[in-house]
């Protein structure tokens, strides 16, 4: 098992973290919410002058690792664009990228590129998908479209634990900038003469946030470990990976709300940007109740592979 | 872990599998048989040179790796501690009297820990002094020059040093009804902060003026006791350390329990054995509680992961005390939040035959102890403070 990130690879997350802000950083989503069409045009260039599209995630553990540091980078700026879908296009589809999708609503984050998508299932069925016409604006959509599948072949199951894991380094990514954001408040924010920081209810809080944060970093490094290195589990690790990055996201985003009070709600005040337009990914293709489900028929009675799964 | 870790794995459930019968809880249950069991594990593992594994060659140990030493915690934890009483003295008694023992102490000290001869107790809190320690009340008042102190310990005595006779209370002390020796902190003076004038002496149990009163409680017996100090003498020879300065060695001995029990592997164990302890039940089981189940199990992984980076940490020299604090906050919490769930299963299991009813007293074991889990060894608003001070300070 390995659960560090190289040192190129978090470098390489460093390098676009600044990149996406020299581009416009918290801006991004601001311009692409009022410009749809924009957002291909402003962020595809960056990403491609990061070299994104010529990471192979499905063959190199270097390349894999790079592709998660890159997609937690984008999270931290909440950045308008699939790069996670992108990034985990499958081999031998001519496609841009992949969406992993559920019954009976297929849709995804991806409306208005001119992309070329394959859904899959998270028992592995393939389509083409097309998007269909948005009804709502981005500020209410958070670009989901709707999709419409024409079926492929069934043998996705790898497209989708790689399509499950690295949307959950993105989320990760928007966990970092919402405590980031927090701790921040917290410190400046003064209430009965002293920093907010300063009140043991607002530090547990915080320790709360923490807490689950951490667990999601160190299970989003050993389910892309399991990627490559033990694909059997690969589905059942991304299945546990997005159990535990919903969980946390429930609480680091109540967390963060509440402790930035009502200037949170502002869109002046980043964190109402970053809440909202994490609502896709802890909502799509599985909520909090259907991913445990989903784990749950996973795993039948064989359990999580770790210290005890061969002693049954 | 490398291949080293994994061959000990094998090789400690190996020896679990042949000495400790399927249904052992502990060595601290109401049969006395169990203690007796757990005190023949010890030796066999001191024969073969795995019961102080972590301590260097030179004090009898094997200079073992961070993580065989992790693989001793996992599977010794997750077979509920056949070394019973004995890891005190393994993990940081033994270690402390490395460190700061005189060389007549470490001989005297070391040799029956490694042979799991000894057991020890930890005279730290008090009734006024849990979280806040070094509020401890129990003093040691100097003797007068001409009051001779017992002369347990080999005392040497100097001149114009008299030594101390000790009086107060310790509470919550585990195994002091069964414990030779005590490692015990009190106040020789009061000095400008209150961390400063503790000392440690290594005091047994056996010496006058210590009465030892057992708390029935809903985690066993022998986990908790009153320890009440009547004038106990102690002499120079029974100082661990500098006199005043007893402190440093507590920071010391609180940082050697720093990634502290393995209490995921229990929970992995059990979890993991719920569906064969259940059979043809388990498909009775609520489809949401089948899910809560599977979400343990992730939660297993999750708090076994943060231990992990803590440990690769430790082994490169660096400690960081706010993925320590959040393993501890999430490993706690899972030990209480996995024995809900178990306990959600015991009831049916108890129905599905030998191994199943087996399986249902091990997760109410699981859950009685599991109600200590986020106040014993630093309550867990301690580790939120200390998260909290270093996440705070790091922004």
């Amino acid at each position: 098992m390995n659960i560090e990130l190289s040192r190129e690879a978090t470098e390489y997350g460093r390098q676009a973290r600044r990149a996406l802000e020299a581009a416009g950083g918290d801006r991004l989503v601001q311009l692409a919410e009022e410009e749809p069409e924009r957002r291909e045009k402003v962020v595809a260039p960056v990403l491609a002058g990061l070299g994104a599209w010529e990471l192979n995630p499905c063959g190199d553990a270097g390349e894999l690792e790079a592709a998660a540091a890159l997609c937690r980078s984008a999270g931290y700026w909440a950045l308008p664009y699939p790069v996670a879908e992108r990034l985990s296009r499958p081999a031998g589809l001519d496609a841009d990228g992949l969406l992993v999708v559920a019954a009976p609503a297929p849709s995804a984050p991806v409306a208005d590129l001119d992309l070329r998508w394959v859904a899959v299932t998270v028992s592995g069925e393939r389509s083409r998908a097309v998007t269909l016409p948005q009804t709502s604006p981005p500020r209410h959509s958070a670009f989901v479209a709707e999709l419409e599948l024409s079926p492929v072949d069934g043998d996705g199951a790898a497209d989708a634990a790689l399509g499950l894991v690295l949307p959950c380094w993105t989320l990760l990514g928007m966990l970092d900038r919402a405590i980031d954001l927090t701790r921040a408040h917290v410190t400046v924010r003064t209430q009965f003469g002293q920093p907010l920081a300063a009140f043991q209810g607002v530090q547990f809080q915080l320790t709360d946030a923490e807490v689950e944060r951490s667990g999601v970093e160190m299970l989003a490094r050993y389910a892309l470990w399991s990627l490559l290195a033990s694909p059997a589990d690969a589905l059942a690790d991304a299945l546990a990976l997005r159990l535990a990055a919903l969980e946390a996201a429930q609480t680091v985003f109540r967390v963060a709300h509440q402790l930035h009070g009502a200037t949170g709600f502002c869109d002046e005040t980043f964190l109402s940007w970053l809440s909202r337009y994490s609502q896709p990914l802890r909502r799509l293709p599985l909520g909090l109740s259907a991913t445990r489900e989903q784990l749950g028929r996973q795993l039948g009675r064989r359990g999580l592979t770790g210290l005890f799964s061969e002693a049954r | 872990m490398g291949e080293g870790a994994t061959a000990l794995r094998g090789q400690l459930r190996t020896m679990v599998g042949e000495h400790i019968p399927a249904d052992f809880l502990g060595a601290f249950t109401e049969d006395p048989a169990d203690l007796e069991i757990a005190q023949r594990f010890c030796g066999l593992l001191a024969d073969r040179g795995l019961l102080c594994l972590a301590w260097p060659e030179e004090f009898g140990g094997r200079s073992a790796s961070v993580w065989e030493q992790t693989v001793v915690r996992e599977e010794m934890w997750a077979h509920h501690e056949p070394r019973g009483g004995q890891y005190m003295g393994i993990n940081w008694v033994g270690p402390a009297i490395m460190r700061h023992g005189t060389p007549e102490q470490q001989r005297r000290h070391l040799p029956p820990i490694t042979r799991g001869e000894v057991i020890w107790c930890q005279g730290f809190s008090e009734p006024d002094a849990g979280s806040d320690l070094a509020s401890l009340r129990t003093a040691a008042r100097p003797v007068e020059a001409d009051v001779q102190p017992d002369g347990e310990g080999g005392t040497a005595r100097q001149a114009g040093d008299g030594g101390w006779l000790v009086s107060g209370q310790k509470i919550w002390t585990s195994y002091a009804t069964m414990a030779q020796w005590c490692f015990l902190l009190a106040r020789t003076s009061r000095g400008a902060r209150k961390q400063q004038g503790l000392t440690i002496f290594l005091v047994p149990m056996s010496r006058a003026g210590i009465e030892v009163r057992p708390i029935r409680c809903m985690i066993g017996p022998h986990h908790l006791n009153e320890v009440f100090l009547d004038e106990v003498r102690v002499g120079p020879a029974d100082v661990l350390g500098t006199v005043d300065d007893g402190w440093k060695v507590v920071q010391e001995v609180l940082a050697f329990e720093r990634v502290g029990i393995a209490r995921y592997a229990r929970c992995e164990r059990l979890l993991q054995a719920a569906p064969s302890a259940l059979g043809d039940r388990w498909d009775d089981l609520p489809a949401e509680l089948r899910g809560r189940w599977a979400g343990m199990l992730v939660h297993c992984r999750r708090a076994r992961l943060l231990a992990y980076r803590v440990l690769a940490l430790q082994s490169q020299g660096r400690v960081s005390p706010v993925d320590t604090a959040a393993y501890r906050i999430a490993v706690t919490k899972l030990d209480q939040d996995s024995a809900e769930v178990l306990m959600e299963m015991a009831g049916l299991a108890r129905l599905a035959g030998a191994g199943g009813r087996r399986f249902s007293r091990a997760v109410q074991d699981h859950w009685r102890y599991a109600q200590a889990s986020t106040v014993a060894s630093g309550s867990i608003e301690m580790q939120r403070i200390l998260l909290a001070r270093a996440l705070l300070a790091a922004s």
